[in-house]
């Protein structure tokens, strides 16, 4: 998950190479945005938690802990930017899907588009806890063990919550005639 | 008959390629004899698959600049955040409450001889006018992505209001040129979310914008007659034009 380099790039950003900190920019961009898209449902929200994310972990590499990994100092506070947002969103209105437009034949974009919005609105209803650690495993390709150093839980919660979701997921599909 | 929940946490453990290798055989003779399992087994691959089918969506082009260019050029220390950080860490904050400043702050730096337009001088109105920024219909977008700037314009409309919102993060002093070739369309205001930091001054047919940093602002232009409108813009820095654009807005039927 985490590069090797990693942490040679982040013993760069503390010395102040915009460079280094563009490198894990570049590594670590798409899986933040997707995974705050995955949380929130909404581009522009994604791209808000994004640049927060990438903005927090720049002003604060000289606080990060080593004998961890950096994928799961990124996830954790992508995560609870994203659930900041919901937070303030519950107050707001209900989540919108936003298609994604990913380049494909007019036939395969209608099939694929349909699939992920189902597949996204029945993400949407599952709690977030749980969406988390659906998000980190098939959206991230984490495994069970890096999803429990990304949410600092035990392992036999991750494999508990994630059997669950999926339940979950399973149940909303089915209601939505999936 | 239910599955045992050994069995339901096995199949799970298998599909997601972590069962012990102790326990594949349990698994493997357990779906041979069990219906059950062996269909409870495939809804979850078909799940999975179907989740991770999904492909991944590539982040608007610009990003990448926006937050390069947002950090500062070595990293803060334990300072605790100002005023200006609170607000860049809540990008979802409106406008409106730091509207008035922005009224106040644009009624200090445009000289009133450089305004064709009377709408501008009754603050008031103005005030009035614009009771709600954000609420405006999106017309159309523009994303910059350069090295120098980048971001996205946005133009917003709401009745003969329309509303040019910008939202950019500059790396170097740059400088805007909104230029709306029809003389109808009045320069009506200027908001911004940051307290200080935008400089603008406006003429007949356009508005001038100054930025460095990371900005959010909007420009009101009064369309009074509701016409088509083209609002060209040119991003300029070093005093070179590093991009231009267009914004196009056409009446409703």
């Amino acid at each position: 998950m985490s590069k090797p380099d990693d942490t040679k790039l982040i013993e760069r950003c503390i010395e102040g190479d915009r460079q280094a900190f563009e490198t894990l920019l570049i590594q670590y961009e798409k899986p933040v945005f997707n995974a705050a898209y995955r949380m929130l449902n909404n581009k522009e929200d994604a791209s808000d938690v994004t640049q927060t994310v990438f903005l927090k972990v720049y002003e604060n590499f000289d606080s990060f802990d080593p004998s961890r990994r950096f994928f799961s100092w990124v996830y954790r506070i992508t995560l609870n930017e994203s659930i900041n947002v919901l937070g303030k969103q519950k107050r707001l209105e209900p989540l919108q899907h936003e298609p994604a437009d990913d380049g494909k034949s007019p036939e395969q974009e209608v099939a694929s588009a349909e699939l992920s919005a189902e597949i996204q609105a029945a993400l949407m209803t599952v709690k977030t806890d749980y969406r988390t650690v659906v998000i980190l495993k098939h959206f991230l390709g984490c495994s069970y063990m890096e999803i429990s150093e990304v949410l600092e839980i035990p392992e036999k919660t991750v494999k508990s919550r994630l059997y669950s979701a999926r339940q979950m997921l399973k149940d909303a599909l089915t209601r939505s005639g999936t | 008959m239910t599955i045992e929940q050994k069995y339901i946490d096995l199949i799970n453990a298998d599909i997601d390629g972590e069962i012990e290798h102790a326990d594949k055989g349990g698994l493997d003779a357990f779906l041979a004899e069990n219906e059950e399992g062996r269909a409870m087994h495939a809804e979850l691959v078909t799940l999975c698959g179907s989740i991770e089918a999904i492909e991944a969506i590539s982040p608007p082009p610009h990003l990448r600049h926006v937050i390069v260019n947002s950090v500062k050029p070595t990293p803060a220390k334990t300072e605790s955040p100002g005023v200006l950080e609170m607000l860049f860490a809540s990008p979802a904050l409106k406008y409106s409450g730091t509207f008035a400043a922005g009224v106040l702050l644009t009624l200090s730096i445009v000289s009133s001889d450089q305004i064709s337009n009377q709408a501008f001088d009754d603050i008031t109105g103005l005030v009035g006018t614009i009771s709600d920024p954000i609420s405006g219909n999106l017309v159309n977008s523009i994303a910059v992505d350069n090295a120098q700037i980048a971001g996205k314009v946005s133009l917003r409309s709401t009745g003969s209001m329309l509303i040019l919102d910008f939202d950019l993060v500059a790396n170097r002093p740059v400088e805007i040129e909104a230029e709306y070739a029809d003389r109808t369309i009045w320069f009506n205001g200027f908001a911004q979310l940051e307290s200080s930091g935008t400089t603008i001054s406006a003429k007949s047919g356009s508005v001038t914008l100054g930025m460095e940093g990371k900005r959010r602002y909007a420009v009101y232009l009064q369309n009074g007659g509701e016409r088509s409108v083209t609002v060209n813009l040119r991003f300029v820095a070093g005093g070179e034009v590093v991009h231009e654009a267009s914004l196009k807005y056409e009446p409703e039927e």
